[in-house]
Parts: structure tokens; C-alpha cells; sequence
């Protein structure tokens, strides 16, 4: 699942090399954090959020094929925590 | 499309031998600087390589076709995807396993991987590209029975003389109904109401 979104996610962005995906798998659910270099973020968002919803649709049909569940999560800078 | 990574002198020298192992024209190239590189003394001492990253782009179709197959592949459904251009718009065709779940509930999920496709072919090569993505004939059969339903209602307003109007419809849909009865002789159709609420009214002229 990881390799699909940063896949998608890095043909989007200006600066591929600054994606980072990160994935944990918990118990019910596997969640996504995508991050990109700040002037990316709205890229990978889209006008009123059009590109992250066809992302989060996508990465769940794939997901429900395997029974699972998955959130996608865009890390916008000041999101990030310190350090 | 074509991806690769090369090294070289400079940007435009890493540039020409990725192209040159790719085969093709650098004009078909978009190329990702990773590093400029830095001149050293006597040729190459001291200095850096420039790296790049290019695609070669092998028309839209192709490489819409490339996108959507490797998104497809990477979701782990077995698909095939054939291409063709129809005019401007790039239309995607997919055959294979699981094509409920490609389509999504009321090709929710199929009008998504046109979002994303289209997006990152429009990215490629600078400007919107618009795409269709089917499976399965869904949307062919779609257009079918909206087509079917914009004649029906088209008599029933001719017989009657009085406007209809139909449920609300995303815009492919109305589009769809609006082409459909462009032809009618003594209908118009014309559309109200805003975002989810826009209903397609066919009425006499």
C-alpha cells in the first residue's frame, strides 16, 4: 500500500525525492502519513481537497480487496513535530 | 513513458546519454536535476558529477495507458489496459479481475483514478489532459441507459407539451442527456440548481 500512494504521490510533486510515506500497521487499521517539501503540500491536495480524496479512495479500494481498512494522512509543515 | 537516472560532466551531457539510452528525441524529455555538478581542476579532479532524471515522454495515450497500469498493478488487481486517443482526451480501457471494486459504488472509485491519472499526465507534460478511464464497460453502459432515459423522457415531454425535470445527475451525466437530445427537434434542455442538486430540465421549445 505504501508503495502505491508514494508512487502516485511522487509523479504529482515537483520535488519527488522530498516524499517521505510512512506506514503503521496497527490491529485494524493502517495509516499513511504522507509528507512532502511545504510548497508541494498543495499539490498532493488539490482544489478542495480533490487530489487527497481520490487518493484516500483509491489507496481504500486497494486496502478492502485485502480486508483491511487504511487512512491517508497529509503532514502539512506545521504539523511535523520537533526535533 | 521511460524513467531512468544518469550521471554525466554536466546536466546537459547526463541529459543526452539518458536520452541516448532510453531512445529518443531530448525534446520528448523531462528531465529531474538531482545534482548540478561542479567543474574540477583538470577536467574531472575535485569535481562533482551532475545526476539526472529523465522521462521520455511516448505520447499521451502510451504513457496514460503506463500510469494507470502501474497504479492498477500496485493495487494488486490483475488488469490489463489498453489505450486510445479520441480527439484531445485520452481514453483508458481496463479488462480483469475485480472490476466492482475498480468501479466503485456509482464509479465513484473509477472517476477517482480519472482525478489522479489525469493529474499526473497533466503533470508530465504541462498542461490538463482530460481522461476517461473504463472497465468493464460500465461507463458504455451507462451512457447507454442515460441515453435510453433522455429519449423516453424526450417523448413524454413532446406528448405532453410540459417541461420535465430529472433527478439530480453528476455533470458527465447531464452532459451525456444534453447530447443526446441536441438534435430534438422542438426540445431544449438546459440545467438548475447548484453542486449536488443540478438537475437536467428537458422542456418544449
Amino acid at each position: 500500500m505504501k508503495e502505491l500512494v508514494e508512487y502516485i504521490v511522487k509523479a504529482l510533486v515537483d520535488n519527488p525525492d522530498k516524499i517521505e510515506v510512512k506506514e503503521t500497521a496497527g490491529d485494524y487499521v493502517t495509516i499513511l502519513e504522507v509528507r512532502t517539501a511545504p510548497e508541494d503540500v498543495g499539490k498532493v491536495i488539490g482544489r478542495e481537497g480533490r487530489i487527497a480524496n481520490s487518493l484516500r479512495s483509491i489507496a481504500k479500494a486497494a486496502a478492502a480487496k485485502q480486508n483491511k481498512k487504511i487512512t491517508v494522512e497529509i503532514i502539512t509543515d506545521e504539523e511535523r513535530p520537533a526535533g | 513513458m521511460k524513467v531512468t537516472k544518469m550521471k554525466g560532466k554536466s546536466v546537459d551531457e547526463a541529459t543526452k546519454s539518458a536520452v541516448e539510452v532510453l531512445g529518443g528525441k531530448v525534446e520528448d524529455a523531462k528531465v529531474r536535476v538531482i545534482t548540478e555538478g561542479k567543474p574540477g581542476m583538470l577536467g574531472m579532479i575535485g569535481g562533482e558529477q551532475a545526476e539526472v532524471e529523465v522521462t521520455l515522454k511516448e505520447g499521451r495515450a502510451e504513457d496514460g495507458r503506463h500510469l494507470l497500469q502501474e497504479v492498477l498493478d500496485k493495487m494488486s488487481f490483475m488488469t490489463m489496459v489498453e489505450a486510445s486517443l479520441d480527439g484531445e482526451r485520452v481514453n483508458l480501457k481496463v479488462k480483469g479481475e475485480d472490476m466492482g471494486r475498480i468501479i466503485g459504488k456509482e464509479g465513484a472509485t473509477l472517476k477517482c483514478l480519472e482525478t489522479l491519472v489525469g493529474t499526473m499526465l497533466g503533470r508530465l507534460y504541462g498542461e490538463r489532459i482530460r481522461v476517461s478511464i473504463d472497465a468493464d464497460g460500465y461507463k458504455e453502459k451507462r451512457s447507454k441507459a442515460l441515453e435510453r432515459l433522455a429519449k423516453d423522457a424526450a417523448q413524454e415531454v413532446v406528448e405532453s407539451g410540459k417541461e420535465k425535470v430529472l433527478p439530480p445527475m453528476s455533470a458527465a451525466d447531464r452532459r451525456i442527456i444534453h447530447m443526446a437530445l441536441q438534435d430534438e427537434a422542438g426540445l431544449t434542455t438546459y440545467s438548475k440548481g447548484e453542486g449536488k442538486d443540478r438537475r437536467l430540465v428537458i422542456a418544449p421549445k
